[in-house]
């Protein structure tokens, strides 16, 4: 997944967090079922707006914006989405991807699986070149593929091509070439995948699955690293000033699609801690086009620009669980894992923690996924403190048991967090042992097999795809484990393991036909969601930006929730 | 005397060397970096390899023996996240943290002399009342208050360049420095303003004053000539001191102006937890303190050689 850089302002949360906690604690004293109330509430959530209507515009102007320092601009290891916002700018891979999961054109004119989508076919558009002149075919594409899978680039992010024939060979470095991929005829290229996936093509819009020039050279090589040579919309003018800024200028040999409008996109570096602060700030005092905003301030900016038309709001392709260790005791039951869920009040926290700008999910997948998301297939997302009660009564949940809760510090977590302990004592009646631990030690206490109880968890995906979330993070393969006494080395790291359910969810990334595939997808999230809820759901991931919109037309948020810079136009 | 500074001296690497094993053994104690990239875990054998990388797979002991030894030779090896030299880092950040701690400096000695003097020759009168009163708010008051306040209300106005700042719009340094530097002096200044009216008051009791003022010398020439001298050494000492402190970089000012010095590319390598950075910054900061000690130390070994022989 992709990493979050956004990992909020420091802003403190202490008064709306101070509001939920009293009103729960009002409601406690009043004897009342707590449920009688939380669960009338409807989520008073902050609507998406409509995509911006395309205008003519015309070409020119300089889009700035603020972004943290990426880990790199280099495709073999962009990762976050900030790094992701520059490759994207410099490359174009074989796709494109919308936020909803639809293909178009980037290099390749024609992507085909064979029958049992274990093979793929892409047709290059002929005569598209590097910005220094070198041409774009089916080598550039081996070599760049190669670059990120190689052991010694130690890329982060070289899972992206795990599916590919010969990966594991280069990632133990006994191989030096990817031998699914066969690029004899520059036109051509062809993939062999190690296992059947009729939704690789998606994978190819990665950037680390971008093609190279020969002048990039091995992953160490820094030069190109901070001053890569793409195919895309845009070139790097002048290296990469670390710290300080990035200044991308239009592409005018662009060929594998319409050139951009922008003469020049400004990126300047912004604290890494502060960086949605700094951006709000920066839009406002005129240094800005595009700005995230921290979250106390969101209320007050979207109703200073909304009436403005400047304001997007976007639900996206993630979201904000509980991960439950569901092989220990004591949530090693459904009913359990249940009641948990059930007696969490989400609009409760969605509007007093997140003053309604986030929405409780009602599933795991996301409802940017039009085709598989079930609104509602997360029965046990609805919040019932009676019903909760019981199945925690059955499941053995009693007053004196302890459950472990962990989330990550110094990530504006402690606030829900808290509010989910105060509730699940309340209206359970047992004792939530909630710590904050670095980001680090969460990771390596959730992997151990000895694991117990709740983990704070969150998932951006990195291809619009269902299977990113059902088998990412729910499939026994995803745990990573060979045996239960082994660390977790994958993202399923609460081995959750169902066999109908894998299997489902085999089944589904092999079928070609996209709503027979969409039909699997959904029977696999009833299992792990609606039957077993392997993980608990809690909110949905949502976006804003604010947006120059009184300069430029055309500005809307990309599959990685950044702005499509080569379709933005002067007004 | 040469046995007085090379006594000190062997006396500052020893403290330098203590603080690196100190901060090293600290960031050593924060875990393997290559584990994870955001939320996911990295492959083993991408991991390892990255630590071999960076001799993350040596012993304690061994990496510290080889840190020392680059850092004698100003290396500071490559941070964690983009391979890039961290001495280039530090090339690209201390000449403006040195320049901003300069001009602090001299905003804070400037104001605080002249109000501590003002005060002090006129004791008792309003100027000493409100010398008082503004330099026990300056004391009071933290710097990041101070420093969000202009950066709300005066950046972007005048000859203030905006917080945040589009990277390709140009400002001279002198501009940049401003603010920042105000925010700096401005706890400086108070302190220095009392500790002058303090160390004043108190040379102006001496009894060559009271000969000076006998023989009929014009108050100016008492206070300027024979009464400051004197009292100024305290105001040196402290400014020294002080210079070393924000030699260092000062984290939270440079950050809340995102001035591109060494407290803010501290403050980031901490957000990312980019060990390699933090521990040179840190190493950096300590050299320059004690440094700045060393040569005080030095100075007043000259001035007074009673403090050489103890």
């Amino acid at each position: 997944m992709r990493r979050s850089s956004a990992v909020g302002s420091a802003v403190a949360l202490t008064a709306a967090v101070t509001l939920v906690l009293a009103g729960c604690t009002q409601r406690s004293n009043q004897d009342v079922p707590a449920g009688a109330d939380g669960a009338a509430t409807t989520a008073a959530e902050y609507p998406e707006t409509p995509d911006q209507p395309r205008v003519p515009g015309r070409p020119g102007g300089t889009f700035r914006l603020g972004i943290v320092e990426p880990t790199a601009i280099d495709p073999y290891n962009a990762q976050e989405s900030e790094g992701i916002l520059v490759t994207k700018a410099l490359f174009t891979g074989l796709v494109n991807v919308r936020p909803n999961g639809e293909i178009y054109d980037g290099v390749a004119s024609a992507w085909t699986p064979n029958a049992d989508c274990s093979q793929w076919t892409f047709t290059l558009k002929p005569g598209t070149t590097f910005s220094n002149g070198e041409p774009v075919d089916s080598a550039a594409f081996k070599r760049g593929w190669e670059r990120t899978a190689a052991r010694d680039s130690g890329s982060a992010v070289s899972y992206h091509l795990n599916e590919v024939a010969g990966f594991d060979q280069m990632q133990d470095g006994s191989a030096a070439a990817l031998s699914g991929v066969d690029a004899a005829d520059p036109n051509t290229l062809r993939v062999a995948l190690s296992a059947p996936d009729c939704e690789f093509a998606l994978r190819t819009a990665a950037p680390p699955l971008s093609p190279v020039p020969t002048v990039a050279g091995p992953a160490g090589n820094t030069a190109y690293n901070d001053l890569p040579i793409g195919n895309g919309p845009f070139t790097m003018d002048g290296p990469w000033r670390h710290d300080t800024g990035i200044r991308l200028v239009r592409n005018d040999t662009y060929g594998a699609g319409p050139k951009a409008n922008l003469d020049a996109v400004e990126l300047t570096i912004t604290p890494p801690d502060t960086g949605a602060l700094t951006e709000y700030n920066g839009f406002n005092n005129g240094q800005f086009d595009w700005a995230r905003m921290p979250v106390p301030v969101q209320a007050q900016a979207r109703a200073a620009n909304e009436p403005k038309n400047q304001w997007i709001s976007k639900k996206t392709a993630g979201i904000n669980y509980l991960q439950v260790q569901v092989q220990q005791p004591p949530l090693n039951s459904v009913a359990a894992r249940k009641a948990i869920s059930m007696a969490i009040d989400r609009n409760a926290i969605a509007q007093g923690v997140f003053q309604g700008s986030q929405v409780p999910a009602t599933a795991f997948l996301p409802a940017s996924f039009t085709g598989a998301f079930q609104d509602g297939v997360c029965d046990a997302c609805r919040f019932d403190p009676v019903k909760a009660k019981e199945l925690a009564a059955q499941a053995g949940l009693t007053a004196g048991t302890r459950v472990a809760f962990q989330f990550n510090s110094g990530s504006n977590h402690d606030e829900w967090t808290a509010a989910v302990k105060q509730q699940l004592e309340r209206n359970l009646g047992i004792a939530v042992d909630l710590t904050g631990v670095p980001f680090r030690d969460l990771l390596t206490n959730q992997r151990q097999p000895t694991a117990t109880g709740l983990f704070r968890a969150g998932w951006s995906a990195d291809y619009p795809t269902p299977s990113n979330f059902l088998a990412s993070l729910l499939t026994t393969k995803a745990i990573g484990a060979a045996t239960p006494d082994d660390v977790a080395n994958g993202d399923n790291r609460g081995r959750y393991s169902n066999p109908v359910f894998d299997e489902l969810v085999a089944r589904a990334v092999a079928t070609p036909d996209v709503a027979a595939r969409n039909d699997l997808y959904k029977q696999a999230e009833k299992i792990a969601i609606g039957d077993d809820l392997g993980v608990i759901p809690l909110v949905a991931r949502q976006q804003f930006r604010l947006v120059n919109t009184t300069t430029f037309g055309n500005v809307n948020m990309d599959f990685w929730e950044n702005p499509t810079l080569p379709e933005i136009t002067l007004r | 005397m040469l046995r007085f500074v090379l006594r000190r001296s062997a006396q500052a690497v020893l403290v330098v060397v203590a603080a690196t094993f100190l901060i090293f053994l600290a960031t050593f104690a924060l875990g393997d970096p290559f584990a994870s990239t955001g939320e996911k875990v990295v492959p083993p054998a991408i991991a390892a390899a990255n630590r071999a990388k960076f001799g993350l797979d040596q012993p304690l002991v061994v990496q510290f023996g080889t840190y020392l030894a680059n850092t004698a030779r100003l290396d500071f090896g490559i941070d964690f996240d983009q391979g890039r030299p961290v001495s280039q880092m530090l090339a690209e950040t201390v000449p403006n943290t040195v320049r901003l701690a300069l001009v602090a400096i001299v905003i804070d000695v400037l104001i605080g002399v002249t109000a501590g003097v003002i005060a002090a020759v006129r004791r008792y009168s309003v100027w000493d009342v409100v010398v008082t009163v503004l330099s026990t708010v300056g004391i009071g008051v933290p710097t990041f208050v101070i420093g969000i306040v202009l950066v709300v209300n005066v950046a972007g106005w005048g000859p203030f360049p905006a917080v945040p700042r589009g990277f390709a719009v140009e400002v001279p340094w002198y501009q940049e420095v401003l603010l920042p530097a105000l925010t700096l002096a401005a706890v400086d200044a108070a302190f220095v303003a009392r500790l002058m009216r303090g160390s004043l008051l108190e040379v102006l009791r001496a009894d060559y004053v009271r000969t000076a003022r006998a023989k009929g010398l014009p108050e100016r020439t008492v206070i300027g000539r024979h009464a400051l001298r004197n009292a100024l050494i305290p105001v040196v000492t402290y400014a020294g001191v002080s210079l070393g402190v924000l030699f260092g970089g000062a984290i939270i000012t440079e950050t809340i102006f995102q001035y591109n010095g060494v407290g803010y590319l501290l403050s980031r390598a901490i957000v990312n937890s980019n060990a390699p950075v933090v521990i040179a910054v840190v190493v950096f900061s300590v050299v320059a303190y004690v440094f700045l000690s060393l040569l005080v130390d030095i100075l007043y070994a000259v001035l007074d050689p009673r403090i050489r022989l103890s």
